[in-house]
């Protein structure tokens, strides 16, 4: 086998295993309980093998690298041809290995997190199912494969959100995420349709005829449609489709919400792949976003708008998944933000640097809950940092990288990149003082939660009898905290290998880059900003600090503005006043419409098809059945005799035939 | 041409007939006793050789002026039809302990074959008599199918009854072969065509297709010449029944398509609305508006789901039918796509039928209720085959449907309504109303729970096994459909 085709073979046996465990999963007993956990695991490491294969021969392929197969999926008549394809190059290949590898360590977390489900198998079923869609996506080549594989994560995170479905909460938080994110993936279809219309084909790379090639992209900038160019159209639409995925203002609404689902749900699904998605996505159609300085502007401005934003909200939390799934929200929105000014690599390994500590965050969040009998609020717990050593230190690593803590930390690096980005961002210079301003806050919520949960003294019956979890939930924490850890050393300024894997180019190693003038003071601002963020939480709410329990003393020192943060901006309340009131009114009217008018016609015409079958079936089943019974009951007795006597029923069956005929032949002469 | 030639180009046949008669002698032997493994491992022997005798053959040729054709088109058909009686034969073993059946597997099975060796003959001819016998032959052995595995009542007279219409659609389709021959000269389907094209057509040519039409829409079980197909499907044994909706209804079409399109081309006429001319379109689009009508509102009605599964099958075959008449290649691509799938959706949904008739003793739709629970696989199977034919993506049926009417609405001149556009959305419609009927027994097996004292609903691994591999079949055909469009194309452009 060719070089190429072991490649391929083996970009094809990324998604395949998991899709493979979840159709088995799927027929399995739900009894079978530790087999179904452990196949899912299996398939989940397949994929991991192949996605390490796949990476070690970009990396090996050097410069710019990049293969694509494409192949007939479907033809319809002559000429249309509809045509998918697998795309290998260094923007997918290192998220491929963070997707299954993440995923594998959350599957091996769920084992002991939802052991004692009685649904598990149903669980590791839709996990399955979502790690194959996910990385279907991530090796698409066509932007239609893409979609497709986006609206199947879509549902796996609609019945993964919703798999407790039992409380109702759940329920409706699965069902807003459904419908919200529905609506930007009706402005990617959108942008989809659109690019066929244009461009012809919906292959990223295709020899040159690929909408991602300087062919088709000259094409698209060049012409304008209602005062912008098609470009310009086709990338807002697409961009409105990843707002939708990945959380960005104003769509962030139902992350948050889609906390209900199960920890390990929220660390795959919700903080470490699928959100990130849409950025995926924009990175994944950079060229196109590129050709159009509009599309471009209006994406930092979101990202920047959603970083803050997020941030904001996040200081005034009270459950420890929700401070998190802000914080989400905020980061989403630096990379977006990176996108934006034009730092798609900083945005990459933000994405992939995010993954790892994001996960790592949200399961050691699930194992303090655990340990502390499903408490959430995190002004209930306090002093977990004795009880639960491990999980403290694992929390502690990833949320000093989210905090972006100076050097030994991989956020600190991609963040570090994301600013000079912003800064270097020759239009305006406001994205890069709103990312200054959401790094100081991301640093104070970050210690604030973190002095909350584990310094100080137990604040409820709960958190002073908490437990350290089992070894099968600390393991998966070990290793990510590892690998918040690890990364880093690929992206500083002094040795940007990463940079020169997806740019090409050769990464030269440098310690002095980092003391170079357009560096270091950057570096060290950021680096008081965290400090003062520290500083700040630490002043209101060190450990030794004596307040009745279950009262913020932020509230105290905001007033009404700690209110209106902790209501999430009025945010949910205004579309309930607005979209929603006016989607139901809307509804009632279509029903009115339905039951008296277009129902009356409908019951006329089922009335009319009703009486026609009634018809058809006496006429074949009275007459003619009927009678033939008659008839062979007559052979069946005997005798020639009764035979002719129901001469006449069988006559009138074969009649029908001769008539048949006559009527063909008729029509015939008629014409 | 040598004799080694033509043994070499009836390679297949000649392989299922020795196997009916080693069954024969089998059965002449006892050998079908003890639960019939025997048997069923010299079927599929023989099916199998067959098959190995069809894709190894010679790629194309064509003997004896057009009585033995052999081309990529008939070969990607003989291995269908095979794997189709490979499947049948799955679910007549060792399940045959139904009925009156016990202990005659072998002669069983036999009938099988000589029935597949009719079709097969059908599909690898292109001389109109040589295509008569074929039917005859595979009809002859399907009336005895049908009565084979019952004692006496309801079998038997759908048998006598099938027998009766079948005898004289055959003698409607060999008096127009008569008047087709009187105005040619010829029945070999090339020769016809060269003729029609050169010479004037004779007034009594078109009353020559219009007989053979007769013929024709009695395999195919078009309105108004579906009177036996109710009866036939209800009252045979499920997988005789299976095989009438399949192998046979897969050559009926094969053979349809090809000789109107490839022998009558010429006189094809037009159905396009307000502008009927006269020739074979104007019939066939009448068959078709009425076998859509009649098909899926009488399927409204049933409570028997092997019935349902007639009416259904009746609907099915005016969908074909209409993009039959748009008569050009992409229809003709169109129609056996769509006949193969077909096929496999209706072996599987009466695969499931013979189950639940097995273990409940009816097939009514409260028979089906909880089968969901008792039995997933099998549910699960019937909601594919169903939804398929109910044409719900990502199923083919959705796929084939579409093609069939893109194809149908695809000829006339560009910009202007197409002339086909009434039957079209007559389908459309009906296809609707066929969605009804379909989620009715879907209801039943996945919402209605199981009565109390419900058997276990236990079918044969091998049975088992078929219904998954259509089921299967039907959803990678569904997300890949060029696996079989793709060699379909590249068989019809050596035709066309």
């Amino acid at each position: 086998m060719t070089e190429t085709a072991t490649l391929f073979l083996a970009l094809a046996l990324i998604p395949l295993p998991p899709l493979a465990a979840a159709a088995v999963l799927l027929f399995m007993p739900g009894r079978l309980r530790r087999p179904a956990g452990a196949i899912a695991v299996v398939a989940q490491a397949l994929a991991l093998f192949a996605s390490g294969t796949v990476l070690v021969r970009v990396v090996a392929g050097g410069d710019g690298f990049r293969e694509v197969l494409n192949f007939t999926w479907f033809q319809l008549g002559a000429e249309t041809v509809v045509p998918l394809g697998l795309l290998v190059d260094a923007t997918n290949a290192p998220v491929l290995l963070m997707v299954s590898l993440v995923g594998l360590l959350v599957f091996i977390y769920s084992i002991a997190y939802m052991g004692g489900d009685p649904r598990a198998v149903r669980f590791f079923c839709f996990l399955s199912f979502f790690s194959a869609a996910m990385l279907g996506l991530l090796v698409a080549n066509s932007l239609l494969l893409l979609f497709i594989c986006w609206e199947l994560v879509g549902l796996a995170s609609y019945l993964l959100i919703g798999f407790w479905f039992q409380k109702p909460a759940a329920a409706r938080a699965a069902r807003k995420a459904f419908i919200v994110t529905r609506i930007g993936d009706l402005g990617l279809f959108l942008g989809m349709i659109w690019l066929y219309r244009e461009a012809g084909t919906l292959l990223f790379y295709d020899g040159g005829a690929g909408v991602l090639e300087t062919a088709v992209l000259g094409g698209l900038a060049a012409g304008a449609a209602g005062g912008m160019t098609a470009a310009t159209a086709i990338a807002l639409l697409l961009f409105i489709g990843a707002a939708g995925k990945s959380g960005q203002v104003p769509f962030h609404v139902w992350l948050p919400d889609a906390m209900e689902g199960p920890t390990p749900v929220s660390a795959l699904i919700h903080a470490a792949t699928m959100v990130a998605a849409g950025v995926f996505l924009v990175a994944r159609a950079y060229p196109l976003f590129e050709a159009s300085a509009t599309a471009l502007s209006v994406v930092a401005w979101v990202g920047a708008a959603t970083a803050l934003l997020g941030a904001c909200i996040a200081v005034a939390q009270r459950e420890i998944k929700r401070i998190l799934a802000y914080s989400t929200v905020s980061q989403l929105g630096f990379m977006m933000l990176s996108l934006g000014v034009g730092g798609p690599v900083a945005a990459l390994f933000h994405l992939l640097a995010h993954a790892f500590f994001k996960a790592l965050l949200f399961l050691g969040a699930g194992s303090v809950s655990h340990g502390c009998g499903e408490e959430k609020d995190v002004l209930r717990m306090g002093g977990l940092g004795r009880r639960m050593p491990l999980t403290f230190a694992c929390y502690g690593i990833g949320m000093m990288a989210l905090a972006g803590f100076p050097f030994f930390f991989s956020g600190f690096w991609s963040k570090e990149a994301i600013l000079h980005a912003a800064q270097a961002w020759p239009v305006s210079p406001g994205p890069f003082w709103i990312a200054l301003a959401a790094t100081f806050l991301t640093a104070f919520y970050m210690s604030r939660q973190m002095l909350l949960v584990f310094f100080g003294r137990a604040r409820s019956e709960a958190a002073a009898q908490a437990h350290e979890s089992p070894r099968l939930m600390t393991a998966p924490l070990v290793i990510l905290a590892a690998l918040s850890v690890l990364p880093l050393v690929v992206a500083t300024p002094a040795w940007p290998w990463f940079e020169a894997l997806v740019r090409g180019g050769e990464a030269q190693w440098a310690l002095s880059r980092l003391l170079a003038p357009e560096v270091w003071p950057l570096l060290a601002g950021s680096i008081l900003l965290v400090g003062a963020g520290v500083g700040l939480a630490w002043w209101i709410y060190h450990p030794g600090r004596r307040e009745a329990a279950g009262r913020d003393p932020l509230e105290d020192r905001l007033g009404a503005g700690h209110r209106v943060l902790a209501e999430e901006l009025y945010w949910d309340r205004t579309y309930d006043f607005t979209v929603v009131r006016a989607c139901r009114w809307s509804g009632r009217l279509a029903a009115a419409l339905d039951r008296w008018i277009w129902g009356g016609a409908v019951a006329l015409a089922a009335a009319l098809a009703r009486l026609f079958s009634a018809l058809a079936d006496r006429l074949d089943r009275r007459g003619l059945n009927h009678g033939f019974d008659l008839g062979c009951a007559g052979l069946r007795a005997g005798g020639i005799g009764l035979h002719r006597a129901h001469r006449g029923q069988l006559h009138f069956l074969l009649t029908t035939l001769g008539v048949g005929a006559v009527g063909l032949l008729l029509l015939l002469a008629w014409l | 041409m040598n004799y080694l030639e033509l043994i070499s180009h009836v390679l297949p046949e000649i392989a299922v007939l020795v196997t009916a008669l080693v069954l024969i002698g089998m059965g002449c032997a006892g050998g079908s006793r003890g639960g019939g493994k025997a048997v069923l491992a010299v079927t599929a022997a023989g099916l199998g050789l067959a098959l190995a005798a069809v894709v190894f053959g010679p790629e194309s040729g064509r003997l004896l002026e057009g009585m033995i054709v052999v081309d990529a088109l008939t070969r990607l058909f003989k291995a269908v039809l095979l794997a189709l009686t490979l499947g049948t034969a799955l679910f007549l073993f060792p399940g045959g302990e139904a009925g009156g059946n016990e202990g005659r597997g072998a002669e069983n099975s036999a009938l099988l074959l000589l029935a597949l060796l009719g079709l097969l003959v059908v599909v690898g001819t292109e001389n109109l008599l040589l295509l008569f016998v074929g039917l005859e032959l595979a009809s002859l052995a399907l009336y005895l199918m049908v009565v084979f595995a019952a004692p006496a009542g309801r079998p038997a007279e759908a048998a006598l009854r099938y027998f009766f219409f079948g005898s004289v659609a055959a003698a409607f389709l060999l008096f127009g072969f008569s008047f087709i021959y009187g105005a040619t000269g010829s029945i070999d389907l090339r020769v016809i065509a060269k003729v029609l094209a050169a010479h004037p057509v004779e007034p009594i040519l078109p009353l020559g297709v219009g007989l053979a039409l007769v013929g024709f829409g009695f395999k195919v079980a078009a309105v108004p010449f579906h009177l036996w197909a109710p009866d036939v499907y209800q009252s045979a044994p499920a997988p005789a029944a299976g095989f009438i909706a399949s192998a046979s209804k897969v050559a009926g079409f094969f053979i349809v398509a090809k000789v109107l399109v490839l022998g009558f081309g010429v006189v094809e006429g037009s159905a396009d609305w307000g502008a009927f001319a006269m020739g074979w379109a104007p019939l066939v689009a009448v068959l078709a508006a009425l076998s859509m009508v009649v098909g899926n509102l009488a399927a409204l009605a049933q409570q028997s789901v092997r019935r349902l599964l007639a009416y259904s099958g009746i609907g099915h075959s005016g969908f074909i039918l209409t993009a039959l008449v748009a008569a050009n290649a992409e229809a003709v691509r169109a129609v056996l796509f769509y006949s193969v799938i077909y096929g496999v959706a209706s072996l599987a949904a009466f695969g499931v039928a013979g189950c639940v008739l097995r273990a409940r003793g009816a097939d009514r739709l409260e028979d089906f209720a909880g089968l969901g629970r008792t039995a997933p696989a099998a549910a699960g199977v019937l909601a594919l085959a169903l939804l398929s034919l109910a044409g719900l993506p990502p199923l083919v049926g959705f796929f084939g449907k579409f093609q069939l009417f893109a194809a149908a609405l695809s000829g006339g001149t560009p910009g202007t309504v197409p002339g086909l556009l009434w039957l079209v959305a007559l389908a459309l419609l009906m296809s609707a109303v066929s969605l009804y009927y379909y989620l009715r027994v879907l209801k039943q097996v996945f919402f209605a729970p199981a009565p109390a004292d419900a058997a276990p609903t236990r079918d044969t691994s091998a049975g088992t096994a078929v219904c998954l591999v259509c089921g299967s079949v039907l959803v990678l055909l569904g997300l890949f459909p060029s696996l079989v469009l793709q060699p379909l194309q590249r068989a019809l452009v050596q035709l066309f």
